[in-house]
């Protein structure tokens, strides 16, 4: 079938990412200039994510809770829930919808304007020096961008509960240390925010880099470059989540 | 993801190298399959705390009341998980539920006097099979019945007992709820509180409870006094 040999193609195209990383110099320059357009640009909308989930978080978790009397417990729902899910996928999402669909772009524009049959034709590997440091780049970005997410959350939390609800201060970051583990949690959620990266870069560039070379082509690279990393965050959020949190 | 291959021809990079397509399918064919046994391995490592491999044996414990114990519910010795619940089914002539404790083949000395209690792990912690071991040379053996059982304890009839009881049972609620006021949040596993539920305990969460000794003994000084 079709689908299975797509499959395939993106399997083998992964492979040969990986195959191309080689630490040059020159991988180490585009990669710190990769780590600046899909890293450092999506600050903005991780942190107002963050903040605005943190916010809806703590009102949410006060309203439930107050029928058991539990809801200076807040911090609990921030702390597992936030860490351990939110906080890896909403930043995959977002990621997914900002840098994934700019890499997609990017490539299937390089396709579009034979710039990477011309790297070719150089005998430059364009995987290497397109692809392999858009992939580390997310790699190392995301994680970065997931706790970020989860500072700004927590302060939009703090700021929810403790000034807004009335929440005790000392009870909120109390509860919050207590229901929170470093290794059981933070190391977790990072290596989860890792995967996430590197899948969406993967899928963003294969679909970018095959992309046909028409201007419909790009636009529709970047479409389903999108969706079908926003599918496969979510599915390895579940494998992940399940083989890490017993 | 099916796009078309856009290989512009001439190129030598080692990206582009034109693949046949019995390996394409053959390694999309892989990547699917290994999918899909994860997550097979991922909805199956969710399902129950003990797991199907281990080796168990079976034994058989009758209750009249289960309160709130349902399949997969842990079997514990002492708060040590030794096992976990494995069916539960009705007598249809005494009418008393069979439930099956599937216990772990480390675990094959327990002797036959061992008694069971419906337990609750913390105010609204999940019920567990509590065993409490007896003292006989004699050990049960895969499919025996456990002789000696409790029924699960209900809460709101106790507390409904309690309040319309009054008298000796007024003051032991009031002692037990000053005891229980300074206990840690219901989040945590606490299996003291279960046992503590067990025997007489008003939960503090109610403020009927604390209305009930108040109603219960007008004038009797009782022994140990809530917070004035």
């Amino acid at each position: 079938m079709e689908a299975i040999r797509s499959l395939g193609r993106a399997g083998l195209f992964s492979l040969s990412v990986l195959r191309a990383s080689t630490p040059t110099a020159d991988f180490f320059t585009e990669l710190l200039r990769e780590i600046y357009k899909i890293g450092a640009r999506s600050l903005p909308i991780i942190a107002v994510g963050g903040a605005f989930v943190g916010l809806s978080l703590t009102l949410l978790g006060f309203r439930a809770l107050e029928t058991y009397g539990a809801s200076n417990q807040v911090s609990v729902l921030i702390g597992l829930g936030l860490y351990r899910e939110l906080a890896p996928v909403l930043t995959a999402l977002l990621f997914v919808g900002r840098a994934g669909s700019s890499i997609a772009a990017e490539l299937g524009l390089m396709r579009a304007t034979d710039q990477i049959t011309a790297l070719g034709l150089m005998g430059i590997d364009p995987v290497a020096k397109a692809v392999a440091p858009r992939f580390w780049a997310a790699v190392l970005t995301v994680p970065l961008l997931t706790a970020i997410f989860v500072s700004f959350a927590l302060t939009a939390s703090w700021f929810e509960g403790v000034q807004v609800l009335g929440i005790e201060n000392g009870t909120f970051w109390q509860v919050l240390r207590d229901s929170v583990d470093f290794r059981d949690d933070f190391l977790p959620a990072f290596l989860k925010s890792a995967v996430f990266g590197g899948t969406a870069a993967l899928v963003a560039s294969y679909v970018g880099y095959h992309a046909e070379p028409t201007i419909e082509g790009t636009s529709i690279a970047t479409t389903r470059a999108v969706v079908n990393a926003s599918l496969l965050v979510l599915m390895f959020n579940f494998i992940l989540s399940a083989m890490l949190f017993r | 993801m099916a796009s078309s291959d856009s290989r512009p021809a001439g190129t030598r990079a080692a990206a582009s190298r034109p693949r046949g397509p019995g390996l394409e399918f053959a390694v999309g064919a892989f990547l699917l399959l290994s999918l899909a046994s994860l997550l097979v391995l991922a909805v199956a490592s969710t399902n129950g705390k003990f797991g199907f491999s281990r080796d168990s044996y079976d034994l058989k414990a009758r209750f009249t009341n289960l309160g709130q114990l349902r399949p997969m519910a842990p079997v514990k010795i002492g708060g040590v998980t030794i096992g976990q619940v494995s069916g539960i089914t009705l007598d249809p002539v005494k009418f008393d539920s069979i439930v099956t404790l599937a216990i772990d083949n480390r675990y094959r000395e327990i002797p036959i006097d061992t008694s069971a209690g419906i337990l609750t792990g913390g105010l609204l912690g999940e019920s567990y099979v509590g065993l409490q071991p007896g003292g006989d040379v004699e050990v049960l053996k895969p499919g025996e019945e456990l002789v000696y059982t409790q029924p699960a304890v209900d809460l709101i009839q106790m507390v409904g007992k309690y309040m319309f009881g009054g008298g000796a049972g007024g003051d032991a609620a009031a002692g037990g709820g000053a005891a229980d006021s300074g206990s840690a949040p219901p989040a945590g596993d606490a299996p003291a509180a279960g046992d503590e539920a067990a025997t007489a305990t008003v939960p503090s969460a109610s403020p009927a409870a604390a209305d009930a000794p108040a109603s219960a003994t007008p004038d009797s000084p009782s022994p140990t006094e809530p917070t004035p």
